[in-house]
């Protein structure tokens, strides 16, 4: 499950606006020179550079022919939405919760791990963030609306 | 003479109780990490960073020190047995450890690899011994516009060495200065660029951004490997029993390895001290110069020659790196990148003042480097009989592993779903920028160089009333000026004389 997209291309121009955003920003709110260099004055520099660079790089990708598909998978997909899963989670079920749950959610659905598998990780993983984070370096993980309904 | 001495303090300081327990248990994790295929070591240090917030500073970087230098013991586990190198300083590695493996020698080639980066580790710290007080002596001469050359000069070169197109070399690092700017100015403390949200007033956190660009991006990435593992697991399925014993070189071995090994180590230790090299360019070039050399069978078809020159270099360029980083505050890659980040942290300026300011920490550190070396090279040795067990670990249940650690990792370094956050965001866009040819080492090195460069750059314009010739008004600063010059306009006349002789071929 493939999709392609001329996207080498995209990245230059989101830096050539970032670069402007800067640049823009820099001049009207922080100066570049007043007897000696304000606030803007190094960003301003840097931002103009990428400007410079990035439409270098737009004229190289478009001339050139270079701005060939870039393959994204499904998969890499998967893993971004897990991440994000993990997150909304939090603010839920807590932290914690969260990870212990995506860890079997990914090993049983996913991956189609046997379950021997997953509980072996399950306990290593609640034991290194229950251990290591938890106890020894005394991090208080958010524990989400559930948690706070709760404790 | 004087450095010896030196050392010998920071032997004290090694040898405390709290530090050697951290120094083995940074090389027994930095072992694990880098044995594990497709981490790789800055991503390892990344991800093993929050565990050393608990530590005061000395301890904490001696922990991160071993974690990096054990880390290159471990990459060439993976190559060896599965020629699947756990990061690229083990590429070469596994060009003859494979080979030598499948020849019923697995456990000769392992310790052939440990032993090589134990001598050539050791002839990198002891060149780190006698050279970085007086690279940092040097570095005490320099003035703010001489500093502010020194740090173009490196965030210059790690942009043309990493990557094939320097334009994008260019604006990834361009790009980190920019991130780098949020928040607070650099001199005056005012806000800047935080388009009124209160959490970019303290400017983007460090360590969930390192997570998030290496560590979350790379299991992004690492996913559309876990096939190719799974087929090449299935294809090597063998059963292989490893022991200690039938592990252990011959003299005749041991004499076929010694010559390559203190070559590359010696010439490893240099590479590693240029700005943007480090280690893979360090086993690179190992490699290349071993094949100038006589070996007994020829390189690639599993000559023990050929992992020596190679892990030997690239473990000695892993010990030079600290030479620059600890001297001048410049980072040779980017896992020096994040060692500099982390000893920023902790409070500590590295620079040419820190031998001065905190001599016990720097010799300390380099010290422990050595307690590192002997402490890896015991613990790679101990768990050949376990590494089958520890590689049959496969990409896919890795997974959900690392992205729970990079979300736990970014929470605990920044008591913050923002941290959390920053890092998913940095995550995704390094995963972006990779796929599209853009290298994120830059980005790294860039972010953290550049409250340095623009404090440095600031201060000089402000010193010579805005005048550029603040620049040019000394033969140290023409020199590096001259070496800057070098390093932008090489690419662009290689680039000039490509199209030239494109269009005569035509």
């Amino acid at each position: 499950m493939e999709k392609k997209s001329h996207v080498q291309v995209v990245i230059p121009v989101v830096t050539a606006i970032i670069s402007l955003i800067f640049i823009g920003t820099g001049l009207v709110s922080y100066g570049f020179w007043d007897q000696q260099p304000t606030p803007g004055f190094f960003p301003i520099i840097i931002a103009v550079v990428l400007l410079a660079a990035s439409i270098l790089c737009i004229v190289q990708l478009l001339r050139s022919g270079d701005d060939k598909p870039v393959k994204y998978t499904k998969a890499e997909l998967m893993v971004i939405l897990g991440g994000g899963a993990v997150i909304v989670g939090t603010y839920l079920i807590g932290l914690v919760a969260s990870c212990l749950l995506f860890i079997i959610a990914w090993l049983r659905i996913v991956e189609r791990a046997p379950w021997k598998a997953v509980i072996v990780i399950e306990v290593v993983m609640a034991a290194i963030i229950l251990g290591v984070f938890v106890t020894w370096l005394q991090v208080r993980f958010p524990v989400g609306l559930l948690g706070e309904m709760f404790l | 003479m004087e450095n010896f001495a030196s050392l010998i303090q920071g032997f004290s300081v090694a040898l405390a109780p709290e530090n050697v327990f951290v120094c083995l248990l940074g090389a027994v994790l930095g072992l694990v990490v880098g044995a594990m295929p497709g981490i790789g070591s800055l991503a390892g240090v990344a991800l093993l960073l929050p565990l050393t917030y608990k530590f005061n500073p000395t301890t904490a970087i001696i922990m991160l020190g071993a974690l990096y230098y054990s880390n290159m013991y471990g990459g060439s586990f993976s190559a060896i047995l599965l020629n699947i190198p756990g990061d690229s300083p083990a590429i070469t590695t596994a060009l003859d450890g494979y080979p030598m493996a499948k020849h019923g020698r697995p456990g000769p080639a392992l310790v052939a690899a440990n032993v090589a980066s134990f001598i050539g580790g050791t002839i990198g710290i002891l060149i780190l011994t006698l050279t970085a007080s007086g690279l940092a002596s040097l570095g005490l001469k320099f003035g703010y516009a001489e500093m502010t050359l020194v740090l173009l000069i490196a965030m210059t070169s790690i942009s043309w060495l990493i990557g094939e197109n320097p334009v994008k070399g260019i604006i990834i690092t361009m790009l980190g200065i920019l991130v780098a700017s949020i928040g607070m100015d650099t001199l005056s403390g005012a806000p800047r660029y935080e388009f009124g949200n209160m959490y970019l007033l303290g400017g983007v956190p460090f360590t969930p951004f390192i997570i998030g660009c290496v560590g979350f991006a790379q299991v992004i990435k690492l996913i559309n490997e876990r096939e190719a593992d799974e087929q090449k697991r299935q294809s090597e399925e063998r059963k292989v029993k490893l022991s200690i014993r039938e592990s252990m070189l011959t003299g005749h071995d041991f004499k076929r390895i010694l010559p390559p090994v203190l070559r590359s180590g010696v010439l490893g230790t240099f590479v590693g001290v240029l700005p943007g090299s480090g280690a893979t360019t360090g086993s690179m070039v190992g490699y290349a110069m071993q094949k100038k050399f006589k070996s007994e069978q020829p390189l690639g078809t599993g000559a023990i020659e050929g992992i020596a020159a190679s892990e030997a270099a690239n473990n000695a360029a892993a010990a030079g790196a600290f030479a620059p980083l600890l001297a001048l505050g410049i980072p040779g890659s980017g896992t020096g990148a994040v060692l500099l980040g982390g000893l920023m942290m902790w409070g500590l300026n590295p620079g040419p003042l820190l031998f001065d300011t905190n001599p016990e920490f720097c010799w300390g550190l380099i010290s422990s480097l050595y307690v590192a070396n002997v402490f890896t090279l015991l613990v790679a040795i101990l768990v050949i009989p376990f590494l089958i067990k520890i590689l049959s670990v496969p990409v896919k249940y890795m997974i959900p592993i690392i992205v729970c650690v990079c979300i736990v990792g970014a929470y605990s370094t920044s008591q913050s779903m923002y941290g959390v956050i920053v890092m998913f965001i940095s995550g995704i866009v390094g995963y972006l920028l990779e796929k599209n040819g853009f290298p994120t080492a830059p980005m790294l090195l860039a972010f953290v160089l550049a409250p340095m460069l623009e404090k440095n750059m600031r201060k000089a314009f402000i010193a010579s009333q805005g005048s550029l010739k603040v620049f040019v008004d000394s033969p140290l600063k023409l020199v590096l000026l001259a070496i800057f010059l070098v390093l932008v306009l090489t690419p662009v006349v290689k680039a000039i004389r490509k199209k030239l002789s494109a269009k005569k071929a035509a």
